[in-house]
This record gives structure tokens, sequence and C-alpha cells, in this order.
């Protein structure tokens, strides 16, 4: 035993070998949002539209995106449809040196780690799906893509090199395109079609036109009549430019290589330059608090281990302001206002746009809509709806573990007159949207699925679901008055009779008592109705004062067109004489 | 006692259609005029409760409830009258129900007349609650309209006792307790039926709080060797229970003690109900307590005494942090425990909420475990000593 270990070891150690990123991706596509066939459609669908809508929103353009999704036959996998799905937009195109990176390499991104608040970030999710049509149905992305300033569009097919991750073009042909620019992408993929639920393809696309209210969206879905939502807003977000990072948000090591950007020049230069909120204030308070003002005035370059280190942890001792919130990007009041009504019939709705704030160290823009829709009515025992978005993007799948979703559990929505069981949604015929953009959401997994639930971003959650639900509050005060007086006048009409025949039985009174004691109850009742149609009064002055204020910011037509019927609309009946007549009781 | 209750029970039996028509009178005259009727209840509540050792049980004060007709009142008012409408023809007939027939009753009526529909009770709480409106309006005991409660509790047990009860049809069943065995009497919650004599001198009366330990005692033979009246409580005592003892204290003028446990709910809820009356009953305490009850034990010096198993109040328990509470609460609130007279038992009070402790009854059986008449030589020996509060 003894004579064979080393041989083992060495055995174990010639073994051992490097993995590309595509081949480590193949075999963990259940990381990427591929772990079941449902999952693997919407997550294809979704991957493209997110590179659709960040090709457009980066070029400035309105996006117009198409998708069709189809069952071709029976798939290769178990229990599985062969499923084509299609994106096209009308997006800038793609240049066609870059077409294998973007389809076909992993961590091929512009935009990873660069700070913008883009949907897709990494570089990985497009080409994972790549994989899975690759893996189930043995073709890659059928791409077409022209650009302006080509004469005919490209037209091939893209797969991934998974041994070296590399994109590699097959059939590979110019062709004429009836468009100027735009792209569209084709995946053949394995996987089952859900189109109802959380996890569906309708709430999917859905709640994408909700948050994207410059999106015009066509779709033709299985067994689905083709539906066009048009946009409500000619306004294209405009991203904002990242922000230097904030030393507070660095480890050592990205410390370090962050200054091998800069190179050649003075520390105290890298640092002002290099940094958000360092400037010369800053630097004076570090060589007061104990560091040496030698270094500042060192080359980058020169600095070996223990200066950046010292450097490192007095800039970390410094009190500094909190990074800047320009990174961040809202859709507006107003644009969430315009969007929620494509979702159905609303029949009244809140929005919220806090302003950006800063959580855990990042800059943050909570937004929230409330609506309730009108054919919905039906499930008011239903936990209401909840569409959660990170940058833009719906989150569908593991919500109980989402910060967005342990926000909405924990605020008392009851006294906004939402049923609410304790610790759990509130219940109803109610859409409730959160979208939390930032330029570093930290999820809980790669899939990008669950927000981490930190202390400071579920408070400022709270504070954006609190404001909504005391905007809403006022719509569902107004309609409970109306409701008690409702309740109040049925009370009347119903009691009222018994009783006086109740206590002529008794008294064995006279048919002339009974009428007059009649007569006199619904003169009592009568004045309890109108004091509680004073109240009803007051509560819709009081809305109504709320939806001026609101239409101010947000559009008159708006404001009076989603909401419930105007107060001077409501018809109170009156309490009316019961004419039923006296029956004899067995 | 009998005479007392049976004499009230004579006249209301007469005046209760009377006061009912008045009050539905005033009611319906109230309404010809557009008037908004007021229905005043007596407050029963621990805030109107008056307690004078001389009376010896919880009284009313002047608090009164008052019920004023309007939209929300109108349904609770409809469903009274409703609900009196049963009462009294159950007093015109003679006929006797539970509160749980009555609810039954009541859905009847419903049942045949769907314009009756929304008087309908969605369960018992609500139509006894309507049951016990209609007493504290008229200010009468629930058992006066013919409504009585499950004769629960007040096994009892005695080689003396001769209880004479007249039936319905006017004959009498006389009830010779000696001749049960070990079967106890159980008496009725109609204590003007009954009629009590001794064949020898009884000496004392003896409550006990369980019902499973009083029968112990008598299987062990505590009647056979003692003069007395032995009854078992089975917890808060019932009207059943309260009735019967203050019958026995009246006719009988034996001293009665009460044993049981040593906690707050034993002595704030069972003991004080037994010799105080309650608060919810106010305007019954006269004729359901017996303010001559003493409480023999345990007490807390019982447990250095006798070396008595004791424990900690589970202050996790809902139901036991509940019941120290209610003792702060009782000790703060409650005229009883205030009453000068009672300084003994609110000194027990005190204790418990001082040193969390409890007691139980059967720690008695811990003191000699190989003589299971131990538990009564304690009890006997206690009377004979004066040890009770």
């Amino acid at each position: 035993m003894a004579k064979q270990a080393p041989k083992q070891a060495t055995k174990q150690a010639a073994g051992i070998s490097t993995s590309s990123t595509a081949e480590y991706f193949s075999k963990n596509l259940q990381q990427v949002g591929f772990s079941s066939q449902t999952k693997a459609v919407l997550t294809t669908l979704k991957e493209a539209v997110d590179n659709s809508l960040d090709a457009c929103e980066e070029h400035g353009i309105l996006p117009e995106v198409n998708v069709t999704i189809e069952k071709v036959g029976p798939g290769s996998l178990k229990n599985s449809d062969s499923i084509r799905v299609r994106v096209e937009d009308n997006g800038p195109g793609i240049d066609p040196d870059d077409v294998p990176k973007v389809f076909g390499e992993y961590l091929a991104s512009s935009k990873f780690g660069r700070g913008k608040c883009s949907r897709g970030q990494q570089g990985i999710g497009i080409s994972a799906a790549t994989t899975w049509a690759q893996l189930t149905s043995a073709t890659g992305a059928r791409v077409i893509t022209k650009t302006k300033n080509m004469r005919k569009a490209l037209s091939c097919m893209v797969e991934v090199d998974i041994k070296h991750n590399k994109g590699v073009v097959k059939d590979r042909q110019m062709i004429d395109w009836d468009r100027p620019n735009g792209s569209s992408v084709e995946f053949l993929v394995d996987g089952r079609v859900q189109l109802n639920g959380d996890a569906g393809l309708l709430n999917y696309l859905a709640a994408t036109t909700l948050v994207n209210p410059h999106l015009t969206l066509t779709y033709k879905l299985p067994e689905q009549e083709p539906v066009r939502v048009e946009r409500v807003s000619q306004t294209i977000p405009e991203i904002p430019e990242a922000t230097e990072p904030h030393p507070h948000t660095m480890k050592l090591g990205e410390f370090i290589a962050h200054s091998h950007l800069f190179g050649k020049v003075k520390v105290k230069s890298w640092l002002k330059e290099g940094f958000s909120r360092i400037h010369e204030g800053v630097l004076k308070d570090l060589v007061k608090n104990g560091l040496n003002a030698n270094l500042l005035e060192k080359s980058v370059d020169g600095l070996n281990e223990v200066d950046f280190k010292a450097i490192f942890v007095a800039i970390q001792n410094e009190k500094l302001m909190a990074p800047s919130t320009k990174s961040v990007l809202s859709i507006g009041e107003e644009s969430l206002a315009k969007s929620i009504q494509r979702l159905g019939a609303v029949d009244f709705f809140a929005v919220v746009s806090r302003k950006p704030a800063i959580c855990d160290f990042k800059p943050v823009q909570v937004e929230v809509a409330i609506a309730r829709l009108l054919d919905k009515a039906a499930e008011a025992d239903e936990p209401v709806q909840v569409l959660r978005f990170a940058n833009r993007v719906p989150l569908q799948f593991d919500k109980a573990a989402c910060a967005i979703v342990q926000s909405i559990e924990s605020v008392n929505w009851r006294s906004y007159g939402l049923a609410q069981s304790k610790d759990s949604v509130p219940s109803g015929p109610y859409i409730v949207a959160v979208s939390v953009v930032s330029p570093f959401i930290k999820f809980k997994n790669a899939s990008k699925e669950t927000i981490d639930a930190s202390d400071e971003l579920v408070a400022e959650l709270r504070l954006a679901l609190i404001q909504a639900g005391q905007k809403l509050s006022k719509h569902i005060r107004r309609e409970d008055k109306a409701n008690e007086l409702e309740e109040k006048i049925r009370h009347i009409e119903q009691f009222g009779p018994m009783l006086v025949e109740g206590l002529c039985r008794i008294l064995e009174a006279p048919e002339s008592r009974k009428k007059k004691a009649e007569d006199g109850l619904l003169k009592l009742l009568g004045r309890d109705a109108q004091a509680t149609e004073a109240e009803l009064n007051k509560a819709s002055e009081v809305l109504k004062a709320h939806q001026e204020k609101e239409s101010e910011k947000l559009g008159e037509v708006l404001v009076g067109g989603a909401t419930a019927a105007r107060p001077d609309e409501i018809e109170v009946k009156k309490p009316k004489r019961s004419n039923a007549k006296k029956e004899a009781r067995a | 006692m009998a005479g007392l209750m049976s004499g009230r029970s004579k006249k209301l039996d007469d005046s209760i259609p009377k006061m009912s028509k008045e009050l539905c009178n005033r009611l319906l005259s109230d309404l010809e005029r557009a008037k908004r009727p007021v229905l005043y209840a007596t407050k029963c509540s621990l805030d109107n409760a008056i307690y004078n050792h001389k009376v010896g049980y919880l009284t009313p004060g002047d608090k009164k409830v008052a019920t004023e007709l309007n939209v929300s009142s109108v349904k609770k008012m409809s469903r009274a009258i409703f609900m009196l409408e049963i009462l009294l023809r159950n007093i015109d007939t003679g006929a006797v129900n539970t509160k749980r027939e009555l609810y039954y009753i009541s859905k009847g009526y419903i049942k045949h007349d769907s314009k009756l529909k929304p008087l309908d009770f969605a369960d018992q709480d609500e139509s006894d609650e309507i049951i016990d409106f209609i007493c504290e309006m008229l200010e009468i005991y629930r058992e006066e309209v013919n409504c009585f409660a499950n004769d629960r509790g007040g096994q009892t047990y005695s080689q003396q006792l001769v209880v004479t009860e007249t039936l319905t049809d006017g004959d009498t069943a006389v009830i010779d307790l000696s001749m049960l065995g070990t079967s106890p009497f159980q008496p009725k919650n109609r204590p003007q039926n009954l009629k009590l004599s001794a064949r020898k001198k009884i000496d004392f009366g003896l409550v006990v709080e369980s019902e499973g330990t009083a029968n112990t005692l008598v299987a062990n033979g505590f009647t056979k060797r003692h003069n007395c009246i032995l009854m078992g409580a089975q917890g808060v005592p019932s009207n059943a229970v309260r009735g019967w003892c203050k019958l026995i204290q009246d006719q009988l003028k034996i001293p009665l003690y009460f044993f049981g446990d040593l906690d707050a709910y034993t002595l704030q809820n069972i003991y004080r109900t037994l010799k105080a009356g309650s608060a919810a009953s106010l305007i019954r305490n006269s004729d359901y307590s017996a303010p001559d009850v003493r409480f023999l034990g345990v007490l807390p010096a019982d447990i250095k005494k006798y070396d008595l198993n004791d424990y900690p109040v589970k202050e996790s328990d809902p139901q036991e942090s509940r019941a120290l509470k209610k003792a702060a609460d009782a000790l703060k609130n409650d005229p009883f425990f205030q009453d000068k007279r009672n300084k003994g038992l609110a000194e027990i009070l005190n204790w418990l909420l001082k040193n969390k402790r409890r007691c139980e009854q059967q720690a008695f059986f811990t003191v000699d475990p190989k003589d299971p008449t131990m538990p009564e030589k304690i009890i006997v020996d206690k009377i004979k000593r004066g040890d009770y509060v």
C-alpha cells in the first residue's frame, strides 16, 4: 500500500486538467436558468429579449420586439417538445465579427462589471441558450443581423465550441433583408411551453411590457392569437453612465487590479480620478490619520503589496461620502402609470418612484406599482400577483427567498384595506409590481432569480411599498365607505320591518300602530344613513384631492380613466319602505 | 334560601311577560313618534361590581349599558325581540330548554319562515349573547325564562343528607343520599324545587375542586367516617353547583369549606365564583353564591408544613401566565380581593405572584404514599384546627 501511494498521487496529478468556461456552463446549465424543460423555454426567450432591449436602449432606438414561439414536433428529451423560439428586433444590428462572440462565447460581454444598470451583466445568458439548443437539438443559434452600414444582412448559424469557449459560425451567407437594421435570433430547443402561472410565458411578457413603457411588443405563442402591445412612452430610457467605483465597495485584490488600469501616474492622481468620493480633502485626512505622505507621491506601478495594503486600509478606515446615486435609472411614475394599464382592465392603481438611495453602499432605486384588476375580481381570496424586477428583468422563480417578497410580507397591508394573513403577501385581485434598479444588484444565484434580502434593501423596499399602500388606501377607504353605506341601507330594509313586526306580535298591536312605527323607524334609520353618506362624501373628497394631486404628476386622463367611479357618480340608494305583506309565522 | 328563590321565581314568572310587554310597548311607542329607543341593561363587568362583606357577594353598581337603536344595532334588537318571543312562549307553555336547544329552536323558526332568514344565528355564541342581553335588559335570571344550563358538576355524597324534590306535576321525590352507595347525587340547577333535611346532625360540607378527588375520598370512606356533605365542583362552578351550595348553606346552616389547588386560577375563577359570584352574573349572584364557604387549602403554609410537592408556574404556558396576570389585575381591580375581610385571600394571591409557584390539591397524596386516607386526615385536621382562610 505504502509503495503504491506516490504512484497514485502522480497519477492523480497527471489527471488535473483545465476546463473552458463553456465546458463548465454546458455541464451546469441549471445554474443559469435551464433547470427544467419549462424554464429552458422561458430562459431562452428572456435572454434574447434582454439582449434586444439592451441593444436598442444603448443606441437610442425605441424598441420593437417580435416574439414567436411555436411547437415544431416532439423533442429528443423524454416528454419534451421541440420548440422554436424566435426574437426579432429593430435594434442596431451586430457587427458580423462580433456575432460569434455574442452568441457563442461565454463571458464575452460589453457589459461585464462596468457598473451600468443594463439588463445583461456578465455575458453568459445568450451563450447558454445556444448551448442548450446545441445539446438538445444539435443546432446552434440561427442569426440574421444587419447594421445600418451593411447593404445585405448576415445570416448564419452560431454554435459554441465547448472545448475552447469560442463561437463558431456556420452556413454563413449574405441575404437581402426588408429592414434597414435589426437582428433576429432563433433557437430550436427541447422544452415545454408553460403559458400561465408565476413562471408562465404570459406572465413574463406582461411583466416585460410593464417595466418597458417604450416597448412595442408583438408575440405569437402556441395555440394563441397573435398579440400586439403598443408602446405608451416615446422616451427611450437613458442608462446613466457608470460612476467611478467607490473604494468602500472593494476588496484589496480588486483595489490592486484597479491600479493596473492607470499604470504610471501618481498615487494621489489615481485615487482622485479612479475612485468616486476621494478628493483633496480626503487625501489630507488620510495623511493626518497616519498614512505616509510619500506614498501618495509615488508612481502607482512603483507600489509593492505592503504599500497597497497600507493605502487600502487607510481608506477603509476613513469616513467617506456614500456613493453617488447618479448611476441608477428609473422608469418613472408617469410611465409606470401608463404602462400598468396595458396589463388589463385596471380598476385603480398607485405608483411610487422612490428617490435613488444607498443600500449596502450601493446605489439603488426602488419603484412600486400596485393595481387592482377588474378581470381578476373573482380571485378575491387568492394572494396578490407579485411581479418582481431586477434592472427591469422579470424574476419568476424562487420568490420566497427574494428581498421583494420578504418586504411585501413584512408590510401590514390590513391598515391600507387589503386582506392579509400574518407574515404573508396580501390577497385580492391586485398586481403588486416592484422594480429594483442598481448597477450592483446582489443576486442569490447566477441565474439572477432572487435578490438577496439585506436589511437596508428590505427597509428601502418597505418604504416604497408603504407609500404605495397609503395611496391605494384612499381608493379602498372610499370604496369601504360606499360598501358600508350599502350595508347599512340593506340592514334597515331587512331588519326594520322585522323589529316592528316582532314588537307588534308580542303586543298584539293593531295594524295602525305597526304602520306608524314602520314610518317612524324609517325616518330614524334614514338619518343614520345620511350620516354615513356624509362620511362617504368626505372619503370621496379625500380621494378626489389625492387624484387631483396625482394627475398633476401623471396627467389628467390617466388618473381619472383608471380609477373607479368618480365620487359624484356614486348612486346612493335611499331606504325604501318595505311593502312586503305581513305573513303569519308558523 | 328555597323560600327566597322560589318566592322570587314565583313573582317573576308572573311579571316577566308583563315586564317584557312594557319594554316592547315602550319601544313601539318610541318608534311611532320617530324617537330613537334606548335599551338599558345592567353592566355586568368587574368595573360595575360592588362587594360588601355584609352582603357577601358581588352586586351590580349603577352602570348601565345603553343600546340605542341605529343602523348598527337594529339587527341585534330585531334578534332580541325574536328570541324574546320564543322565551315568552316557553314561559307560557312551561317548556324548558338549554341555550343550545334555544339556538336550534330559533333555527327551526327561521327554517319554516324564509322571511326571517336575516335573523339567523351563525353559531350558538350569537344566540347565547342575545339570551344574555335579554336577561340583562330585564334584570332577570336566565333560569327565570326557563333556560337552563346543563347540570354540570356538584356531584354530592353524604350518609346523612335527604333531598326532597318537588316535581313539575306537584309530586315529590325523596332522595336519601345514604342509599346511593358510592354514586353521587347530581343537584339540578333549579334549587327552588329542592328541600333539604338531615337524618343526623351534619358537621360540615366540603367542596373539592376536582370531582375525581372527591370520588376518591368517598371511595376511601370519608363520608362513612365523618358526618358531612362532600361535593365535587368539577372546575369552575356551574350555576347548578353555585345554587346548590347556597341552598346547603341557607337550609342546613353548616360550615362549608373549599379544597382545591393553590394557584391563581383556582382562587379567582373557582373559589371566588363559588363564594361571591362572578362579574358576568352580577344580577344573579344573590342566589348563586355561598358567602360562608371558607378556603381550606391548599394554603401556602401547607407546602412547608406537609412538605408538599409544589412546582414553578410555567410562564411560557399562555394559560398560566394569563392566570398570573389576572391575579395581579384582581388585586388592583377586584372589589372582593380588595375588601379587608378578604385580606387573607389577597395575601395568597400576593404570595402566588411573588413566588410564582403552584401546588395541586392532589399533592396531599405525597405526604404518606402508603396511606390512602392521609389527605382525609389532613383535611379533617385542618378543619379541627381552624387552619383555613
